[in-house]
């Protein structure tokens, strides 16, 4: 099960509301590779690993990104918190608001609402953590473009931090995709796949 | 409500100490360094939740009945300005 604890993984205390900067940041809210759906790939992708130390890889890392997920949405909160529907249509965000007002709607910049397409659960061990290897960097790029685009302090300190664990995670993926390869059979990685084949006793595979 | 922004700060320091040490331990899970760090971090951090819930209120659901009334639906919530 899971467990709320009530706090953020890292401060966000954002003094000035600003609307343009909330309609870019959304998109790591709900967009192609943002935190809702890295955290629903790797939930989704772990349950017929049968390695223990990448079912525990896929877990944290999950987790950790429901704990990013909270930090945009608390971004996007504070950003948006106070402004009048004059200030709301002189930044564009009149178009958003008419839906949705000021609640937090899961969509990508371009107001595309979150959708399960952008995530892969192939079950296949290595095309999996090849796909979560791609969506860190993704997300990485997502946030670099974000700090291009945004500049106050107070909204670039927690983007620096979300942007670091995308590289931290992609180690991780890395050291998992490791972990995989060691355990296959040297001469064919892809001539089985250890999250549906079932494993020979005498090693190598089975079809 | 005094919220506990400085002693917030050091739990959220001590807790990510122990969820990166963590991380790392599922793919490093004999690496005696890791394990040390982890291990002083969790200490640490379960000192701090205690002095924080006694002071300001409840982290879980788990510690919210130690009073009189239910604290856990008490603001403000992380999401806030005024929580961090």
């Amino acid at each position: 099960m899971f467990l709320y604890e009530k706090k953020l993984q890292y401060p966000v205390k954002i003094k000035n509301p600003n609307a343009k900067f909330a309609k870019i940041i959304i998109s790591q809210l709900g967009g192609p590779d943002g935190e809702l759906a890295a955290a629903m790939r790797y939930l989704h992708q772990r349950y017929t690993v049968p390695y223990g130390q990448i079912v525990g890889i896929l877990t944290d890392v999950a987790v950790e990104e429901l704990a990013h997920l909270e930090m945009v949405a608390a971004i996007l909160y504070q950003l948006t918190k106070g402004l009048s529907p004059e200030e709301i249509r002189a930044a564009g965000m009149d178009q958003y608001f008419v839906d949705h007002t000021a609640g937090l709607y899961p969509a990508s910049a371009a107001g595309v609402p979150c959708d399960m397409k952008y995530i892969g659960v192939k079950g296949d061990l290595l095309a999996d953590l090849n796909e979560d290897l791609a969506a860190e960097q993704k997300a990485r790029v997502t946030y670099d473009n974000i700090l291009r685009l945004v500049d106050d302090p107070d909204v670039q300190d927690p983007i620096r931090y979300l942007r670091a664990r995308e590289l931290v995670h992609y180690q991780r993926f890395g050291d998992a995709l490791r972990i995989a390869q060691d355990k296959l059979d040297e001469k064919n990685f892809y001539a089985f796949n250890p999250s549906f084949d079932k494993i020979c006793p005498n090693g190598g595979c089975n079809h | 409500m005094l919220y506990g922004n400085e002693l917030l700060k050091e739990i959220q320091a001590e807790d990510f100490a122990v969820y990166e040490a963590a991380l790392y331990l599922d793919a490093h899970p004999n690496c005696e360094k890791a394990l040390a760090y982890y291990r002083e971090h969790k200490c640490a951090v379960k000192k701090l939740k205690e002095k924080y819930e006694e002071l300001y209120g409840p982290l879980t659901i788990y510690s919210s009945a130690d009073c009189d009334s239910w604290q856990w639906v008490n603001g403000p919530w992380p999401w806030e300005k005024e929580a961090n």
